[in-house]
């Protein structure tokens, strides 16, 4: 009797799963995500989940935060978004129940998911647009473009872009004219501080420190290298960038590391920490990030 | 109760933990609408889904999974007549694991080939890492299980090592790979669950039969073969199977330490030592444990779920020293 209610539940469960899903009707809006794939929505979608910290920003700064309807559990900014429905951590298992019982419309994933989180969502008959890292600002500029088109609020988020532009532009004009650069050592994780993780070659933090008139020790070295000590002072940078602060690190546990008290930067009181999630997070405050970096390294422009 | 009756009561306890599986999540389904969703009457496209698409085959590869690892664990115990032998003993986790880091550090197009690509390449290099071993462990004519075990140590390391350093040498895939090595089911889907069946058909059935070639090779290589046993055919086959039953469950589940291991012992402890029923019976217990392990993963810390392979040592290990310390305690141990 046990074994025949056992396959009986799983009978009916294969006959439903063979069962045809339903057929979108004509879409208004047609995209193609950073997976290849086509993704349509029969006009602006007003039922948004967010998996990623960036994308929930995103979604704020352009106008559709009253769309999002859930968000993964690392979205914290704005304010706003942390009364949204929390629908777990999107970092190894996808909480896919919570989601579904969302009803959402969109499901709006990023780099920090994988393409089988996503193969997973599509499984279930949700839509899903895979929004790849921007690798410059101008990306950035795109991606808010997108997901504006995706969510109907491309006017505000053209005069977003705008005025993004215009901070970006007027950092620009007080640095570039300066020809010497200052070294700077960007610390994401000094667990060992024999070894500080550091970002390198291709992100924004490199990106962000040159073109706010530092250097980048790090700058020729691929992704998120392990620098060894020895290579951080030889390179002597003028400023160390805590971007660990939030994990306890302050300028005063710097200077008791041993080795570390004879850098110049320690010397002259340049380890400053950092909000981390300005430049981890390639959303609108990346130019947040710039501003900050350049008054950080460059005061006396900014007075 | 449970000691006369083994198979009524594990199936009972397998019924128990299928339900649970099925009506505990992180999206309360009322009863009543639970029965509407399984007979098929339900309004609810979203109840629906989330039963048929999401817990029915999340459900029933955590089973399958768990049955594989339990029953290739019993019959490896058996093999190596070793207590602390385990599904992954001669290498298999390791080099699926090796596999699957190398699949995840190439960017593979988004199609159903690419998203296949890493369960298979843990299976084929899982698969091959026991090849391996096995060849390394061939002696003339026989196979001493010294040999494997030291070959299977030997060569495991080599490719955790390997596979650590490719860990770290590429830090965006660094967490994909920890999810995937503590043990998670990603990729839940009917396709995975139903690519398992045969695999498990053939491997637990042939353990299954492998029972009383089991019993013969506890008296030792020697008088197994008196007794008429063709002793390296009978470990041939036994490992194969074993290895083809692991390969699979680690490929589309990752790496789910613990269950292999004591889901015989507590069969051992509670229904006694004849391998004719301590596979059949740690097959089902590896489904319990898992799906109850499983249960805890999702409820634990929601929203926000575990991976498996926590919860298995977590709760596991205490609870099997509670099993091991009463049996002590009633001097049957």
């Amino acid at each position: 009797m046990l074994r025949k209610f056992i396959l009986f539940t799983l009978l009916i469960g294969l006959i439903n799963a063979c069962s045809p899903q339903a057929t979108p009707t004509a879409a208004a809006l047609a995209f193609t995500d950073g997976l290849g794939r086509q993704v349509t929505l029969n006009g602006p979608a007003q039922r948004v989940v967010s998996l990623a910290p960036s994308n929930t920003e995103i979604l704020f700064a352009i106008g559709a935060g009253k769309q999002v309807i859930g968000r993964d559990q690392l979205s914290d900014f704005p304010e706003e978004a942390k009364a949204v429905a929390d629908i777990g951590s999107t970092f190894d298992a996808l909480n896919t129940e919570l989601i579904v019982a969302q009803k959402p419309d969109l499901v709006l994933a990023a780099e920090i998911n994988t393409p089988e989180q996503v193969k997973q969502l599509e499984n279930l008959g949700l839509t899903v647009y895979y929004l790849k890292n921007p690798l410059t600002l101008e990306g950035m500029y795109d991606n808010l473009n997108v997901v504006a088109q995706m969510t109907g609020h491309t006017q505000e988020t053209a005069k977003l872009v705008e005025s993004l532009k215009a901070r970006v532009a007027a950092v620009d004009e007080k640095i570039a004219p300066l020809s010497a650069r200052m070294n700077v050592f960007y610390e994401l994780d000094g667990t060992d501080p024999a070894k500080p993780y550091t970002a390198g070659k291709g992100t924004f933090i490199t990106q962000l420190i040159d073109r706010a008139g530092g250097h980048n020790i790090a700058a020729d070295i691929e992704g998120y290298p392990q620098l060894s000590l020895e290579q951080v002072v030889a390179a002597d940078p003028a400023f160390i960038i805590l971007g660990d602060a939030r994990y306890g690190i302050t300028p005063e546990s710097i200077a008791q590391r041993p080795g570390w008290e004879s850098l110049s930067a320690v010397k002259d009181g340049h380890v400053v920490p950092f909000n981390d999630d300005l430049v981890s997070r390639p959303g609108p405050r990346l130019v947040d990030a710039l501003e900050e970096l350049a008054k950080l390294l460059r005061p006396e422009l900014f007075q | 109760m449970y000691r006369r009756a083994p198979f009524l009561s594990s199936l009972l306890l397998l019924l128990i933990a299928l339900l649970l599986s099925l009506a505990i999540g992180s999206v309360f389904i009322p009863p009543a609408e639970l029965w509407r969703v399984i007979t098929g009457t339900s309004s609810s496209e979203v109840f629906r889904t989330i039963f048929l698409d999401i817990r029915l085959p999340r459900t029933i590869l955590i089973a399958f999974v768990g049955a594989a690892l339990a029953g290739s664990g019993a019959a490896y115990q058996g093999l190596f007549r070793n207590p602390l032998a385990d599904p992954y003993l001669i290498g298999v986790a390791a080099g699926a694991g090796l596999g699957a880091i190398m699949a995840m550090s190439i960017h593979w197009p988004y199609n159903t080939l690419g998203l296949l690509a890493i369960p298979m390449a843990a299976f084929i290099t899982g698969l091959l890492t026991v090849y391996i071993v096995y060849t390394i462990a061939h002696v003339g004519g026989s196979v001493p299980t010294t040999n494997l075990i030291l070959a299977g140590v030997a060569v495991s390391s080599f490719a955790v090592a390997l596979t650590s350093f490719l860990m770290f040498k590429s830090t965006n895939e660094v967490r994909r790979a920890i999810g995937w090595l503590l043990g998670g089911v990603s990729l839940v889907s009917w396709g995975a669950t139903l690519a398992l069946i045969p695999y498990l058909a053939i491997g637990l059935g042939t353990l299954i039969l492998g029972g009383y070639a089991l019993n013969l090779l506890q008296f030792g290589d020697d008088q197994a073969t008196q007794m008429g046993l063709h002793v390296r055919r009978a470990k041939f086959i036994i490992i194969v199977a074993a290895s083809l039953v692991t390969a699979a469950a680690v490929s589309f589940a990752g790496i789910i330490g613990f269950v292999g291991l004591i889901v015989p012992h507590i069969v051992r402890i509670w229904w006694g030592v004849d391998y004719r029923r301590l596979i059949p019976l740690s097959i089902i217990g590896g489904a319990v444990v898992l799906l109850f392990a499983d249960v805890l993963a999702r409820v634990v810390l929601a929203p926000q779920e575990l991976p498996v392979g926590i919860v298995t040592a977590l709760a596991g290990a205490p609870f099997f020293l509670w099993v091991l310390r009463r049996a002590k305690n009633q001097g049957s141990g």
